[in-house]
């Protein structure tokens, strides 16, 4: 049996039921995905929704893979990682509720923690692979892989083949073109006939919105798609809150340090780097802010942080967190003047904010792993450094990322944003559309309850005053909370 | 004042103080004026004179010669000699038991009126600054009659020095300056009780907070908490406002002042004008410009730099603003009271030296402020209570 055929691939089976006790305690953590299942469970309003998941496949995740079913939706999906899935989590998705190791029942998933590149996009080619060769209708999307396959796809069939790769092109560019070349030619036809039949996406994250931009600009997007990342209670909240948690959380189960008393620095004051230096300071530490964008140094400064330079503070920080979403901000140069034991770690998107490259470079450095995701670097004078994650998101690599009340907020916008595009074709036109205020603002609603909030109610008098209804919106669409 | 107002009650029946004369060197203040009306009250006879010269609320003076019937010696900016002058007027009837904020009456006692000494039967002590002075004098064996060191209490610390200096320290400067702190860089000379109070607070309004301090266990405990610690050398070019806290002289010196970034603000919230130096300040500068606001004088220093300092490095927080809220003095005041209560009925069983407040009567302050407040709070089971008395049982 060819593994194309498989319902479904993952690590291990028999994690299944330690995964379903996981998401038994994430559902309580998630009240907003549980009200949601409450309300639309009895009109199933995703029937006939068939879903390709393309997002981390984490106990969290799978509370949203189930609330999707819950309102009639069928699901296939994939982990949007090569090291993101929790392979307890998979399995209790694969083996469902109701089903055993032996007789599994969940929706078709294929996800493992620790896939090659060929197989993390054989997976994505799974997930978007419909029983009888069809597609989904729908597409949830984190970072835009399965968007960008589907898309491809349809171009290089239009195109009547797929290009050869251009000799620097890069080794994962390579494999995504060899897979599409292999689908040509079994199933012609498939990805432009699955473009047409796609209702929607609905994408997570600042990568995969800037990807669905780019396409819209360029006349390029083949369906509508709905940015969920700009909602309110996801972009603020993720990046804040669950920064602001997990960035600590990293931190002390990779070196145990004590953080009170300690130097740290967090390179970017915007959302993120404001959760990771409320954190730090609140553990204790004297917090330290990089910034090049004089608003965010202002409004640092305006907290009580120093502002500086790296280079000005480089060689006296015990910690130092980047968060900027830019390349190269701690260099091998900066690494090699830290003090020795100096922690050093990343919690922006991608890899290239800290120089490991460079520092592997560094004429006479030594890595000796400590344990996982935690590397000690010695310099040839004997000093030596902690780095994270191999300067990958410590907060992923080191602890368990954002928690599920945080992943509630974001995967609750998912939800409403699939049940309207799938519900309300019509009123979405081939565009990157955000959620309408009110949804956001009821996405904050659903979990008010579960945190003992009291929310207090306009009189119809006060809402005439500031010119808004008493149910809301409640704020014009350029307010910044 | 509720701690005040119950213990009036209390004092008007039980009558410790009766037949004895009080005299007291305290700021005069509404909330000294309670405090002598509650001595009155428990049957004293009370003098009073100021314990800063700038400190005195004249009107509050007038009140408690007119109205309650209290020799009072206090006016409003009184040079040196005045000062002095009132004290010993406090003192000249006589007084069986003293009440002393800074230690200036029971130094005048045992040096200008040492012929009183004999029926003095002892003392309270309100500040710091006077407990280590009557430390200094009962180990030289100058010290002539029990004191109780009213300063230094569980509660007390916590009330007073963290959160009344805590609060009217950064009041002071804030009505002197009408300074933003936010995104100021404030160096907090001393990580005592007052320090902390300030540190914390001014970092709650945004500002960069670093301490200076002698004592490493504080100087720890600062960092712990996220502050920076330098020594004030490091410190004195990076600071915009400086706050001494320190009980100790010469915290802000030549060497530091001409460090200083233009428009530094010095501001004193220790008991005594000497945490900064101000004589060398003067000497420093080239012209001196006298309440360029009220309480603020401008220090040209002569390169383009100018130095402000407040209240004229006296205690910043009586001087530009109203000293502690009357809550904190409530507590201060009230476990003070009870102190001295409790000492004019045991002054034969305790030697001359300085003595703490016994701990049942901080918890009886503390449990009187909670109960005014309506705070109720658990008691120990007998269970709980034989348990932590035990030493049998472990793990």
């Amino acid at each position: 049996m060819s593994a194309d055929q498989l319902p479904f691939q993952v690590a291990d089976l028999s994690l299944a039921s330690f995964g379903r006790k996981e998401i038994q305690l994430a559902e309580h953590e998630m009240p907003g995905l549980m009200a949601v299942r409450a309300e639309y469970a009895p009109s199933q309003p995703l029937r006939g929704a068939k879903i390709t998941g393309s997002l981390h496949m984490t106990v969290q995740t799978a509370v949203l893979i189930e609330t999707l079913t819950a309102l009639g939706a069928q699901v296939r999906w994939a982990s949007c990682n090569i090291f993101s899935t929790q392979d307890h989590a998979a399995a209790a998705v694969a083996v469902g509720p109701d089903g055993t190791p032996d007789d599994p029942r969940g929706i078709p998933v294929f996800a493992w923690k620790g896939e090659t590149l060929e197989e993390y996009w054989r997976c994505t080619e799974l997930a978007l692979t419909w029983p009888g060769d069809g597609g989904p209708n729908m597409i949830l999307d984190d970072g835009g892989d399965a968007t960008l396959f589907v898309h491809k796809g349809a171009e290089y069939e239009q195109a009547g083949g797929v290009p050869s790769p251009a000799e620097d092109d890069p080794e994962e560019w390579v494999i995504i073109l060899d897979r599409l070349r292999n689908s040509l030619a079994d199933h012609p036809g498939k990805w432009t006939k699955a473009a047409k039949n796609i209702k929607g996406v609905t994408e997570e994250t600042t990568t995969g919105v800037h990807r669905l931009y780019e396409m819209a600009n360029t006349g390029t997007l083949l369906f509508p798609a709905i940015n969920v990342n700009d909602s309110v209670t996801k972009s603020k909240f993720d990046n804040k809150y669950g920064c602001r948690h997990s960035l600590i959380d990293g931190i002390k189960r990779g070196t145990d340090v004590l953080i009170g008393g300690k130097v740290a620095v967090v390179c970017g004051y915007g959302d993120v780097g404001k959760g990771c230096a409320e954190s730090l300071r609140g553990q204790g530490a004297r917090v330290i802010v990089t910034e090049i964008d004089p608003i965010c140094a202002l409004q640092a400064a305006m907290d009580g942080y120093q502002v500086a330079t790296l280079e000005d503070v480089v060689t006296g920080a015990d910690i130092f967190v980047t968060a900027t979403g830019n390349r190269d901000v701690i260099t091998a140069g900066h690494m090699s003047r830290m003090k020795h034991q100096a922690i050093v770690g990343n919690i922006g998107h991608f890899d290239n904010e800290i120089d490991m490259t460079g520092l592997a470079r560094t004429p006479g450095v030594r890595r000796t792993n400590i344990k996982p995701q935690v590397d000690e670097w010695t310099f040839p004078d004997g000093r030596a450094i902690i780095v994270l994650s191999e300067g990958r998101l410590l907060n992923l690599g080191n602890a368990t990322g954002h928690p599920s009340f945080v992943m509630s907020n974001s995967f609750t916008n998912q939800v409403i944003a699939q049940v309207e595009l799938f519900t309300k074709p019509d009123e979405y036109e081939v565009a990157v559309h955000t959620l309408p205020k009110h949804l956001d603002e009821k996405v904050a609603r659903l979990h008010l309850d579960a945190l003992g909030v009291r929310l207090t109610t306009l009189t119809k008098e006060q809402a005439d005053y500031i010119g808004v209804t008493v149910d809301g919106p409640y704020k014009p669409e350029h307010y910044r909370y | 004042m509720p701690l005040m107002a119950g213990l009036m009650q209390r004092f008007a029946v039980q009558r410790p103080f009766e037949g004895l004369a009080i005299a007291a060197c305290l700021h005069i203040t509404a909330e000294t004026a309670m405090m002598v009306r509650l001595l009155r009250a428990g049957g004293a006879a009370v003098s009073l004179a100021a314990s800063n010269p700038l400190s005195t609320q004249d009107d509050i003076a007038a009140a408690l010669a007119a109205r309650y019937g209290t020799a009072v010696f206090a006016r409003a900016g009184v040079d040196r000699r005045g000062y002095y002058r009132h004290i010993e007027q406090a003192l000249a009837k006589g007084p069986d038991l003293v009440i002393d904020d800074g230690g200036d009456l029971v130094n005048t006692l045992h040096t200008r009126s040492t012929a009183l000494l004999p029926g003095v039967r002892g003392g309270c002590e309100s500040t710091t600054t006077g407990v280590i002075r009557l430390r200094r004098m009962a180990a030289e064996g100058a010290l002539a009659f029990p004191v109780i060191a009213a300063n230094d209490t569980a509660a007390k610390r916590l009330v007073e020095g963290t959160c009344g200096t805590g609060q009217s320290a950064i009041d002071g400067i804030l009505r002197a300056t009408n300074t933003l702190l936010a995104g100021k860089t404030v160096v907090v000379a001393g990580f005592g009780a007052s320090g902390r109070g300030v540190a914390e607070r001014v970092r709650g309004l945004g500002a960069q907070v670093i301490v200076t301090e002698v004592d490493p266990v504080r100087a720890l405990d600062a960092s712990l908490r996220g502050f920076r610690v330098l020594p004030m050398t490091d410190a004195a070019p990076l600071g915009e406002v400086f706050v001494t806290a320190t009980g100790n002289r010469d915290v802000i010196a030549a060497e530091h002042m001409s460090q200083m970034r233009d428009g530094a603000i010095l501001a004193n919230a220790g008991h005594f004008d000497v945490e900064i130096d101000v004589r060398a300040l003067e000497n420093l500068a080239t012209a001196v410009y006298q309440d360029v606001r009220p309480h603020v004088d401008a220090y040209d220093l002569g390169d383009g730099r100018t130095v402000l300092l407040l209240a004229e490095g006296r205690v910043v927080n009586l001087v530009a603003a109203e000293g502690h809220p009357p809550e904190v003095m409530d507590l201060a005041f009230g476990i003070e009271a009870l102190a001295l209560a409790w000492l004019a009925g045991n002054t034969d069983k305790l030697e001359v030296g300085v003595h703490d407040v016994p701990a049942d009567i901080d918890a009886e302050a503390a449990r009187l402020v909670l109960a005014a407040a309506g705070t109720s709070i658990d008691a120990l089971t007998a269970d709980q209570q034989a348990y932590l008395e035990s030493w049998r049982i472990g793990s």
